[in-house]
């Protein structure tokens, strides 16, 4: 589990600076699109951690 | 039955108690006033007259920048010193002493920056942590950091003493590598207080007692920034101590290597100083030559933390694999994720990392026109001493108070989501700082909304950025209040038995590997006094050949409201006019030096 | 001393990267000739900038074709002159001192930026293209009011842009039935010849003067009002005189025999 939290807390700097970046190539994202984004991402990536068939998720190996 | 710090030294383990409770109330207050002035600067919440936000955020660099960071040193280093020496203090009375004389100062100090909140008490220190000549706080806040520093030389005194006393019983023994390290570091913070006692002794302190009338504000800003980019240092090296000697341990392994360890602290110790002149590379009266001197050596200041990056990865990789961690990346899923002190240290080195990227920017001489005095640096410090240093210490604070109090700690998983919480807080906070910064947001500030003046974002707008900064200030705040609950509940548990031992990591490549040279203190002390000498003889000569020891005549501004009320009729009317016209005889010869050319970047 | 070999790696990659750095730097120094704010300039005594040559009158002033000087003092809370007016296309230079604290010079979201120390003088060139207006802000706290300290720099286009001074001498009454003199100086600061009128409107009447000025010259253009022109229903007669863009008012009052009642808001105006 701390491990998977960590992995939570990263995605925040991602999708903050996502805005910046996706602006380069002329996608513009509003705050609620960036939070929901976001949330979509956390959301998956905790379903993929916590699915009970899968082997091995994350929280496993941590200490 | 434990073996812990308390047990080995109970005496020690109260004073280093005393030192960190007094540094995790200086984090309160200061803590509370960070969320005031988060709320108040981004027109969230206003409840205070905008001209108190000046002395809340005078406490609020104080209290988090010196206080907090330096109680919880001297508590860290004093721990360092008897546990690799493994003997007590030579003279609890001295140690007690130099604590007691820290607590002092700090009241000194603290007392007319709070008495600015109210108008019954004439007297007010709302200068800033900087204290800016001609603004002039009370004369007791100046005295305070007087004694507080000296405070703090004499804690030097009796670390250095616990070592001559050692090395007079282990002749033949090297320097245990957290006692070199504290050893480093005193030597560093001697030198490096000289500028900050100079300006206050000498100028500061007799100007606001009125024995001088005049200083030279140029000369006492250049004498605050001798102090004042070492001083960072000063946080920095018990938290590099804690990456060094307690990270690998907490990683399950051993410190890659103990001689370059000692190299970055006598880099440290040799570079640190003669680099302040890169906070002035906007100043007028210094000449282009002496910045670009302070912008090298602030760029050879990148080599020891990078040298400390790879030490503290490579440390960590080699305690994952001791784990049984294997792969590329795969040993990350190996360290100990759910250890909030593991956590929250590696998290604190992490944004280190971003610090330094911002860093690099703020030391890019001319590249620092466009940061200078924004919300860009805000954003940068508070990656630096607000998370590297305060993230690191929080975090270590779950293993030392068990420690020090021989009592568990309250909750590891608050502790977990603590840690955690001040990452996710102080990246919403750092990183739109950053990017306000860029706009032109300037720092220091109550209100950052103007008439005439528009910040243009690239991205999103700047009501967004200040929605973002207050979001990660509350979030800090939540944070804070977790650790506080955690360290107060602590308190209040009983004695426990099953505590983890006192100790700190070995290492891989041991001091045996390092030459001997790099235990040899006089070297590295004498070399870092010849830097200090080449970096600073010339510009402090030239500004004061410029503007006199105690400068020109300037105009007084102690920082009060009612004192303006003359100040502005007085320069109304004029009769500030004095005879001493030869100076001002400025014939009209202007330089016809180069010009500078500076592009407006579109 | 044992190095690991990765850990050497590291450390030439380290110092190739810093050596980078500073290469970059120098290269914004020299190649791009970005020039840091330094001690070219004479020291101030800031509590006589009154007196002071430079300071003594904070203005923009025309150095050559495309060059401009301009002498900025900053104090508690505001900076002089406020706005500053340049034209596009120019090279400017800065001048900025402090009267009091310690201050900065700094147009929002541009690296022109600067601290201001009393007794010092920054000096920084500056080179304005299209037409804008920039925010300036100090970025120095100085001292509770600080966050009002704020002024503009209105680059303006070519053709709207003068160093033009007016000041009108005008009286405040006249004597029914007497005639009034209005005069007019005009200065040309600019270092071209400015070539216009000056126009006065009284009592609902215009006359025009033709102004012709070398670079640096002032003259003085004299108006004589006609009794009757001051013949109105009321005692107040007002004035306006305009030279392109600028334009003084006042107010003239007419006193008839016996009447005591004076003029209050007469007219000797200076820009």
């Amino acid at each position: 589990m701390g491990a998977l939290l960590v992995v939570v807390a990263f995605t925040v700097p991602l999708f903050v600076e996502l805005r910046t970046v996706l602006s380069w190539v002329g996608v513009e994202l509003t705050v609620l699109e960036s939070v929901a984004l976001a949330a979509v991402a956390i959301a998956a990536l905790l379903v993929w951690a916590l699915w009970p068939e899968s082997d091995g998720p994350d929280s496993s190996n941590a200490g | 039955m434990s073996n812990t710090y308390l047990d080995q030294f109970p005496a020690e383990a109260k004073v280093v108690r005393a030192a960190f409770y007094s540094s995790f109330f200086a984090l309160a207050i200061g803590g509370l006033f960070g969320i005031v002035q988060t709320l108040h600067r981004t027109d969230v919440y206003r409840f205070m007259d905008s001209a108190d936000y000046y002395t809340v955020l005078t406490a609020h660099g104080v209290l988090l920048a010196i206080t907090f960071t330096i109680f919880f040193l001297v508590g860290v280093f004093t721990w360092a010193v008897t546990t690799s020496l493994d003997r007590g203090v030579e003279n609890l009375r001295f140690t007690w002493a130099w604590y007691g004389l820290m607590v002092i100062g700090t009241a000194m100090a603290a007392i007319p920056i709070f008495a600015g909140f109210t108008d019954s008490i004439d007297m007010s220190a709302s200068v800033l942590f900087t204290f800016y000549a001609p603004l002039q706080g009370h004369p007791l806040f100046y005295l305070g950091l007087v004694l507080f520093v000296v405070g703090t030389w004499l804690a030097g005194v009796d670390w250095f003493r616990s070592w001559r006393a050692w090395k007079a019983e282990h002749p033949d023994e090297r320097i245990p590598l957290p006692t070199f390290m504290v050893l480093t570091t005193t030597i560093m913070w001697y030198i490096a207080t000289l500028g900050v006692a100079a300006a206050i002794l000498l100028f500061l302190l007799p100007w606001s007692l009125g024995l001088i009338e005049s200083v030279n504000p140029l000369l006492t800003r250049t004498l605050f920034w001798f102090f004042g980019h070492p001083v960072v240092y000063f946080w920095l090296m018990p938290t590099y101590m804690m990456w060094y000697v307690m990270l690998p341990k907490f990683s399950g392994g051993k410190l890659f290597s103990d001689p370059l360890a000692r190299v970055v602290f006598v880099l440290f110790l040799i570079l640190s100083v003669p680099t302040g002149i890169h906070h002035q590379y906007l100043d007028p009266g210094i000449a282009e030559g002496f910045k670009f001197i302070a912008m090298t050596n602030t760029m050879f200041l990148l080599l020891p933390s990078l040298l400390t990056a790879f030490t503290v990865v490579a440390s960590m990789e080699h305690g994952a694999r001791q784990r049984g961690g294997t792969g590329y990346f795969g040993w990350l899923k190996a360290l100990p994720w759910r250890d909030p002190v593991f956590t929250g240290m590696a998290l604190a080195g992490l944004m280190f990392a971003a610090a330094g990227f911002s860093g690099m920017v703020n030391a890019g001489m001319n590249i620092n026109y466009l940061v200078h005095n924004t919300f860009w640096v805000v954003g940068h410090f508070h990656l630096t001493v607000g998370t590297a240093v305060a993230l690191t210490f929080m975090a270590v604070t779950y293993w030392f108070l068990p420690q020090i109090t021989g009592k568990a700690l309250w909750s590891r998983p608050v502790a977990l989501v603590q840690v955690v919480l001040w990452f996710v807080g102080m990246t919403f906070m750092s990183n739109a700082m950053h990017r306000a910064g860029l706009l032109g947001v300037p720092r220091r500030t109550a209100e950052p909304q103007y008439e005439g003046v528009t910040f243009e974002a690239a991205v999103g707008s700047v009501g967004e950025l200040n929605a973002q900064i207050a979001l990660g200030g509350v979030i800090l705040t939540i944070s804070l209040v977790l650790f506080f609950a955690n360290v107060i509940a602590t308190g209040f548990n009983g004695r426990s038995d099953e505590l983890p031992s006192n100790g700190y990591a070995d290492a891989l490549s041991g001091p045996e590997d390092a030459p001997l040279v790099l235990d040899n203190l006089k070297l590295w002390t004498a070399i870092a006094i010849v830097l200090v000498i080449f970096a600073y003889t010339f510009p402090l000569l030239s500004i004061v050949q410029r503007g006199g020891l105690f400068g020109p005549e300037v105009i007084t501004f102690p920082v009060s409201l009612e004192s303006l009320a003359p100040i502005a009729a007085a320069l109304e009317y004029g009769g500030l006019a004095t005879v001493d016209g030869v100076a001002s005889a400025v014939t009209g010869a202007l330089e016809p030096g180069r010009i500078a050319i500076a592009e407006v970047v579109r | 001393m044992n190095v690991h070999t990765y850990e050497k790696l590291w450390l030439i990659a380290a110092m190739v990267l810093i050596v980078g750095f500073i290469a970059t730097i120098t290269y914004g120094s020299v190649g791009l000739g970005i020039a840091m704010v330094g001690d070219q300039q004479e020291t101030v005594e800031p509590t006589e900038l009154a007196d002071d040559e430079r300071f003594g009158e904070p203005r923009v002033e025309q150095i050559g074709d495309d060059e401009y000087e301009v002498y900025v003092v900053a104090q508690t809370f505001s900076f002089q002159p406020d706005p500053i007016e340049v034209p596009e296309n120019s090279q400017v230079t800065f001048h900025v001192t402090a009267r009091d604290v310690i201050h900065s010079f700094s147009l929002a979201g541009t690296n022109v930026n600067t601290m201001v120390i009393p007794g010092e003088v920054a000096e920084m060139t500056v080179e304005f293209d299209d037409p804008e207006v920039y925010g300036v802000v100090c970025n120095e706290y100085c001292g509770p009011d600080h966050h009002n300290m704020e002024g503009q720099v209105h680059v303006v286009p070519e053709d709207e842009f003068d160093l033009t001074e007016v000041s009108v001498d005008a009286p405040d009454e006249v004597d029914a039935g007497e005639s009034a003199t209005v005069d007019v100086t005009v200065e040309n600061r600019m270092l071209d010849g400015l070539e216009t009128t000056a126009e006065l409107e009284i009592g609902g009447e215009t006359s025009v003067e033709e102004v012709a000025l070398e670079g640096g010259e002032a003259t003085e253009v004299t108006f004589t009002v006609d009794p009757e022109t001051l013949e109105a229903d009321d005692s107040d007669v007002e004035w306006a005189v305009t030279v392109d863009d600028h334009e003084e008012r006042g107010t003239v009052t007419v006193i008839d025999a016996g009447d005591e009642d004076g003029g209050d808001d007469g007219g000797e105006t200076d820009e």
